[in-house]
């Protein structure tokens, strides 16, 4: 009697561990997938961004390298919400005529800038302009190129 | 399988799709389709139900109330800074009269509008002579007016140019046949196309093929096929009236110039053989005309030689729908609202502020205009020089023909520099540095002219020449061919006293129609 009820026990541990290792993964993968370019393209409205993502010298960096916190509570918190908000307006809303991106966006990827370049920029003052990608300028996607290299109707 | 599964299996699949990304972010390629529409249309109106979102837009180009700093939709005319608008405009250039007399642009020359008025404004003007049954001008005039000239160029071939261009008329719809759908785009497959034979023949002469060309170049040259210099060809050259694109020897103005000194039959001495539009009334200078130059200053400007085009400006993306961008079709100023700025500008100058972006053009434009007032007044004092140095009854040099040759050889360059800067349209903006530099030249050269013609009468005209130039030659405000028609008009200016009065005659053409009660023309088409 002992030893079944234990054994059921062990079970119990046994699949909760199985499903915990199942659930983490999935969690793990889809938060990994939903970084990715290949994600992000889903949606025309993103072909212009993801495909001078690819051309660039960032191309084998997930969107999300630059796009949300690196890390924290933080991180998962700014994808929920971009996420819905991309998804609403996607779905319900108007997509404006040219996408730029908020402060808080510009803010997000200022900080992803300094987190992988930080050897880099450690002996110099950065307080000349507020953002690396004023003077970086073809990193936020390559925004001089002529528009037929990076852009089409009905996207 | 069941059906259960089946769905099952397709549903993870969609998702697996989503998450992996089957879906290749395809090239930057503009969309091929497919219509019903046969390959020989020439209205517009066919182009709607297929096309309602970009036909929409191209509706737009009827908004024509709204100026800017120094453009807008208003047809003002061009010369009167006096009049309030809509007649007249406070950035104006006074002496465009003076400075074409005896040329049809003297009788009427306006602000642009949009394309959809077109053929209204090319039958209305007064440069084309509507009190005859001759025209004046070649059906030439057509050229970029409709896409019933691929119609036309198929019919008639080369012998369409020299045609009676009253002859055409009643042909036309104003609305239905301006410049439309057909003029850029293949009706089939709505490709891009060039249908303009002057600039299918530039390509051809630079062994260009029009369909190898990438779409980045063809973005711009659509509009090359009309927004550019031309020139009719000298019957001595080719067929008579043939429009030609004054560009092997290149787009710089002064190359341009060079290109001029070939191809016409002009006799007097030292320009034998050259080019002219027309003999300059009053100081008798064989002269040239430019004509709305867009593409040659845009194209190697801080804009053209990065490589952006036309249509990156002028027919910025737009999500009509709230979804999928389509090329707006308005062609217009991009500074008549922020939201314009913002959708020409900011694509690329995504930093900038509509306000900040504004400025700069205008900063560029104000310099501009400024200085192309100033080498036009230089302009009207070489004509002035000329004038009075022909005329001279006192002692004259010794090589008196040979200096007046040179004097209207400079007044000639002159003025062709400034009007390539005034015929353009976008006040300096397309190519600061080389309106600027054809302005300086200009009036380098229109200042030789005046001191050739002084010289030439051992300085004799100087007093005469002395002081403002506005009190010695006034600017002409009013000029037409009804105008030309009265004794007493040809006497208020001087300058105008060297016009022939015109026959008294009443309008035989108001628009499409003939006016009613005037005899028909016996000689059709």
């Amino acid at each position: 009697m002992t030893e079944n009820r234990s054994k059921t026990g062990l079970k119990i541990v046994v699949l909760g561990l199985l499903l915990g290792v199942v659930l983490y993964g999935g969690f793990a993968f889809s938060m990994k997938s939903t970084d990715q370019a290949q994600f992000c393209g889903n949606c025309h409205t993103m072909y212009e961004y993801v495909r001078t993502h690819q051309m660039s010298g960032h191309a084998k960096q997930a969107c999300n390298e630059c796009h949300i916190p690196a890390s924290g509570v933080e991180r998962y918190v700014f994808k929920a919400k971009s996420g819905a908000h991309d998804s609403y307006v996607t779905a319900f809303g108007t997509v404006p005529d040219v996408i730029h991106a908020g402060l808080d966006t510009k803010e997000v990827v200022n900080d992803n800038c300094k987190r992988c370049h930080d050897i880099t920029v450690l002996n110099v003052a950065m307080d000349v302009k507020p953002y690396c990608t004023d003077c970086h300028r073809s990193v936020p996607h390559m925004n001089k190129l002529p528009i037929s290299k990076r852009s089409a109707a009905n996207e | 399988m069941s059906r259960k599964n089946c769905l099952l299996t397709a549903a993870l699949c969609a998702l697996a799709a989503l998450f992996f990304g089957c879906a290749e972010i395809p090239e930057p390629k503009a969309p091929s389709y497919k219509t019903d529409l046969p390959e020989t249309t020439v209205t517009n109106k066919p182009f709607e139900k297929p096309f309602p979102l970009q036909y929409k837009t191209y509706l737009r180009n009827d908004e024509d109330t709204i100026m800017t700093e120094y453009k807008g939709s208003v047809p003002f005319r061009k010369n009167d800074d006096v009049n309030q608008l809509p007649k007249g405009y406070k950035h104006a250039q006074p002496y465009l009269k003076n400075l074409w007399m005896g040329y049809p642009f003297s009788y009427e020359y306006n602000e642009t509008r949009g394309h959809t008025y077109a053929l209204t404004d090319v039958l209305e003007i007064d440069r084309i002579n509507r009190y005859s049954d001759k025209a004046g001008l070649p059906s030439t005039c057509y050229n970029c007016k409709t896409p019933k000239m691929v119609e036309w160029v198929g019919k008639y071939g080369d012998d369409f140019w020299a045609m009676e261009f009253h002859g055409f008329r009643t042909e036309l719809d104003l609305k239905d046949h301006s410049i439309g759908c057909a003029n850029c785009h293949d009706p089939k497959t709505m490709d891009l196309r060039i249908t303009s034979v002057p600039l299918n023949d530039y390509l051809a002469k630079e062994g260009k093929d029009p369909k190898t060309l990438s779409r980045n170049e063809m973005r711009s040259l659509v509009c090359a096929q009309c927004h550019v210099e031309y020139y009719f060809t000298d019957p001595k050259h080719g067929p008579a009236a043939k429009p030609v694109f004054p560009w092997t020897r290149g787009f710089d103005f002064e190359e341009m110039y060079e290109y001029y000194k070939d191809f016409g039959s002009v006799t007097a001495p030292g320009m034998e053989g050259w080019f002219a539009d027309w003999t300059h009334a009053v100081s008798k200078t064989p002269m040239l005309k430019a004509q709305h130059p867009e593409y040659e200053m845009f194209i190697d400007g801080t804009h053209g030689a990065a490589g952006v085009s036309c249509a990156d400006c002028h027919m910025s993306y737009t999500r009509l729908d709230g979804k999928k961008k389509i090329s707006n079709h308005h062609w217009t100023s991009p500074l008549k609202s922020p939201e314009g700025i913002a959708a020409a500008c900011r694509t690329c100058h995504t930093d900038k502020s509509p306000e900040y972006l504004k400025d700069r053009v205008v900063t560029t434009q104000r310099r501009v205009f400024d200085q192309l007032i100033l080498a036009q007044e230089v302009s009207v004092k070489a004509h002035e020089a000329i004038r009075q140095a022909s005329e001279w009854q006192g002692e004259k040099a010794a090589d008196f023909d040979a200096l007046m040759a040179q004097a209207r050889e400079r007044c000639r360059k002159g003025q062709w520099l400034w009007d390539m800067v005034s015929a353009e349209n976008s006040v300096g903006f397309h190519n600061p540095a080389k309106a600027l530099e054809a302005l300086a030249n200009s009036r380098r050269y229109s200042q030789e002219a005046v001191d050739y013609a002084m010289q030439a009468t051992m300085f004799g005209i100087g007093p005469t020449l002395a002081g403002d130039i506005k009190q010695i030659v006034p600017p002409i405000l009013e000029h037409s061919r009804k105008l030309q028609q009265s004794a007493e008009h040809l006497q208020s200016h001087k300058w105008l006293s060297y016009l022939p009065k015109f026959p008294e005659a009443d309008l035989v053409w108001n628009l499409n129609k003939r006016v009613e009660g005037t005899p028909e023309a016996k000689e059709g088409h």
